[in-house]
């Protein structure tokens, strides 16, 4: 697939829960194209769907109706099974509140994802150190977190969610405990990983800081795309 | 997939080692509760290997009938003649039996007398751990005491003690695999008989050797017909059926701690229930997290699944050495009416309770493994 094509692809993709006996539909009939390499922001008011959004790109939740494809395979007809596969080798999750193991070291909490895949111990360290010097972690390896910073931790949190090498990164709010300083330093971060190393990024947020370090912002109300602010991007 | 297993394996031994106040509650928990099982389970096995006849067993205890504390069975000694007449009897050994006490107690002290050149015949399997047989039988007040009876009472080769009113010199300390011989004490016949005030002539018991398995029930037969019509009629049966018939009172008092057993057991599994149960509360979000990572619903059960077979595990081996230990240092014997079971834990008590503490760590874990497994994972991470 080239550059130009749809990496992230949604077509008629609707999202309906049940609050008690109340349906609740988050997205409705949603269209969007993503191309790969691309840093995409999400934002929103509160209940707009973009969250419920990014779930469903990342295969941590599966659309009621409609197609889903990223990088090629429409995780929307994947069994939970195969979504879990898919999402291990696929996808990095980034949280906004790093969700980090809070009894494993720094080391320990990169290695979490590469503990299911066929690597040798040696091969399996040698990614994570990696991935920690990305993010300009490699002294704090064997730090706890809570011995680190906000920023630190979020940082941990990326380099969990690179070290399998995935070609999606997903990013709920990333900066949205962090200060200024730190939220600078995480949004450079992300640029870095897209223009040097080639990810597609997604990410939620509430601050039009974060949002201006995207190549594209895209914004939802009531489960619908109302206006995108790049021409690559075509939001129907 | 055994190097997948085995990565889970070491990150729930992490989850437990890093928190350490709250898995060693569980593990001394758990250990407390096996280490019940573990001496129950003990207790059962020393009370079937006391009673429970076997292929093997070719001995016949000859008891005045309708008696059982061996201070009230009388016996001529001239029967012996009588019974080893009988076809199928190999060897006949009177036995005078002198005991501190006839009711259920767990200080014991029990003296058999036996003629002094019969003792290697009435009990071959003996071993002397410190004197000698020879210095035994030169000195007429001389005793083997069994070593789980020297121990408790803390005597040793050369020491005198008086017990139930027979002062004995002690010459010995023997070994054996019969339980039952490590707590008492051998000394000469005539001498418990003069010593115990029954008298010359007078015995508790015959011990009878017939010559297999199958002569057991036609000479008891023979020799209760024999003497039926006697001042002093008996009572034969096999050496076990006559410890459970005798101890009656003590097999229903250890029969009836199999319901600590049980207990215990259920104890040990609402505790392990209940901490992985709460882990799993606690760790809603984190579990989320981790299938967000790509660790399936397998990986998340068998996750939760090895930190209670862990536990369980932990807390068995802790529980049931323990019991090992104390077992082994009390030398703990149950007596009545004369006779003594002590209490002596095997491999196979081992292997039982590290088997159920595995068995109920797995069965424990089955319903929190299977309830964090099947979480959806957006409302897990939604949760508070």
């Amino acid at each position: 697939m080239s550059s130009y094509e749809s990496f992230i692809r949604c077509r008629g993709v609707t999202k309906t829960y049940h609050k008690g006996n109340t349906p609740v539909t988050p997205l409705s009939a949603l269209d969007l194209d993503v191309p790969r390499g691309t840093f995409l922001a999400l934002m929103g008011p509160s209940g707009s769907g973009k969250t419920t959004l990014l779930n469903l790109i990342a295969g941590i939740d599966s659309p009621t109706s409609g197609s889903l494809h990223v990088g090629g395979v429409d995780i929307a007809k994947l069994k939970r099974g195969q979504l879990t596969k898919w999402r291990a080798s696929h996808v990095g999750y980034i949280f906004q509140l790093y969700h980090l193991v809070p009894i494993l070291s720094a080391f320990e909490n990169v290695e979490l994802p590469l503990l299911l895949a066929p690597l040798s111990r040696k091969e399996r360290h040698r990614q994570v150190q990696v991935a920690l010097e990305l993010v300009g972690l490699g002294d704090r390896s064997d730090h706890r977190p809570s011995e680190l910073s906000g920023g630190q931790e979020q940082r941990v949190a990326i380099a969990r969610a690179i070290v399998a090498n995935p070609a999606l990164l997903v990013a709920d709010e990333p900066t949205g405990d962090l200060d200024r300083e730190s939220a600078t330093q995480i949004l450079n971060l992300l640029r870095e990983l897209v223009r040097e190393h080639g990810k597609t990024i997604v990410m939620v947020t509430h601050d039009p800081r974060a949002a201006a370090a995207a190549d594209t912002v895209l914004h939802l109300e009531k489960g619908r795309l109302v206006e995108a602010a790049d021409l690559n991007m075509q939001a129907a | 997939m055994i190097a997948k297993s085995f990565n889970i394996v070491l990150l729930a031994v992490k989850q437990l080692t890093r928190h350490r106040i709250r898995s060693l509650l569980t593990i001394l928990g758990v250990a407390a509760g096996m280490f019940l099982f573990a001496t129950v389970e003990t207790m059962q096995g020393s009370l079937r290997r006391a009673t429970q006849t076997t292929a093997d067993d070719t001995t016949l205890v000859v008891y005045r009938d309708n008696r059982f504390c061996p201070a009230t069975s009388r016996l001529p000694e001239h029967y012996e003649s009588t019974i080893r007449k009988i076809e199928g009897v190999r060897e006949v050994i009177p036995i005078q039996i002198v005991v501190n006490n006839c009711g259920a107690s767990l200080d014991i002290i029990a003296f058999r007398g036996v003629p002094p050149d019969s003792l290697t015949k009435y009990a071959p399997q003996i071993q002397v751990l410190d004197g000698t047989v020879e210095s035994w039988k030169q000195r007429s007040d001389a005793a083997l005491l069994g070593r789980h009876f020297a121990a408790r009472r803390g005597l040793k080769v050369g020491d005198r003690f008086d017990a139930a009113g027979v002062v004995v010199h002690v010459a010995g300390i023997i070994d054996s695999p019969e339980p039952q011989d490590n707590n008492v004490a051998y000394v000469h016949l005539p001498f418990l008989q003069q010593a115990s005030r029954a008298g010359l002539g007078v015995v508790t018991q015959f011990n009878v050797r017939v010559t297999s398995a199958e002569r057991l029930d036609p000479v008891a037969k023979e020799i209760d017909e024999y003497f039926r019509s006697e001042q002093a009629p008996t009572r034969t049966r096999p050496e076990k059926a006559f410890f459970a018939d005798t101890a009656q009172e003590l097999v229903e008092l250890v029969g009836f701690t199999r319901w600590l057993g049980l207990g215990a057991v259920a104890a040990v599994l609402g505790l392990v229930a209940n901490a992985v149960l709460l882990v799993v509360r606690a760790r809603v979000k984190e579990n989320a997290v981790l299938q967000t990572l790509g660790f399936g619903q397998r990986a998340i059960a068998l996750l939760v699944a090895v930190e209670g077979v862990l536990l369980g595990l932990a807390g068995g081996v802790l529980g049931v050495l323990s019991a090992l230990a104390f077992l082994r240092w009390q030398s703990i014997t149950i007596g009545n009416e004369g006779v003594t079971l002590a209490i002596m834990p095997d491999l196979d008590v081992v292997l039982r309770g590290l088997l159920t503490a595995l068995a109920l760590g797995l069965l424990a874990s089955l319903y929190p493994a299977w309830q964090a497994a099947r979480r959806p994972i957006v409302s897990s991470l939604r949760a508070v």
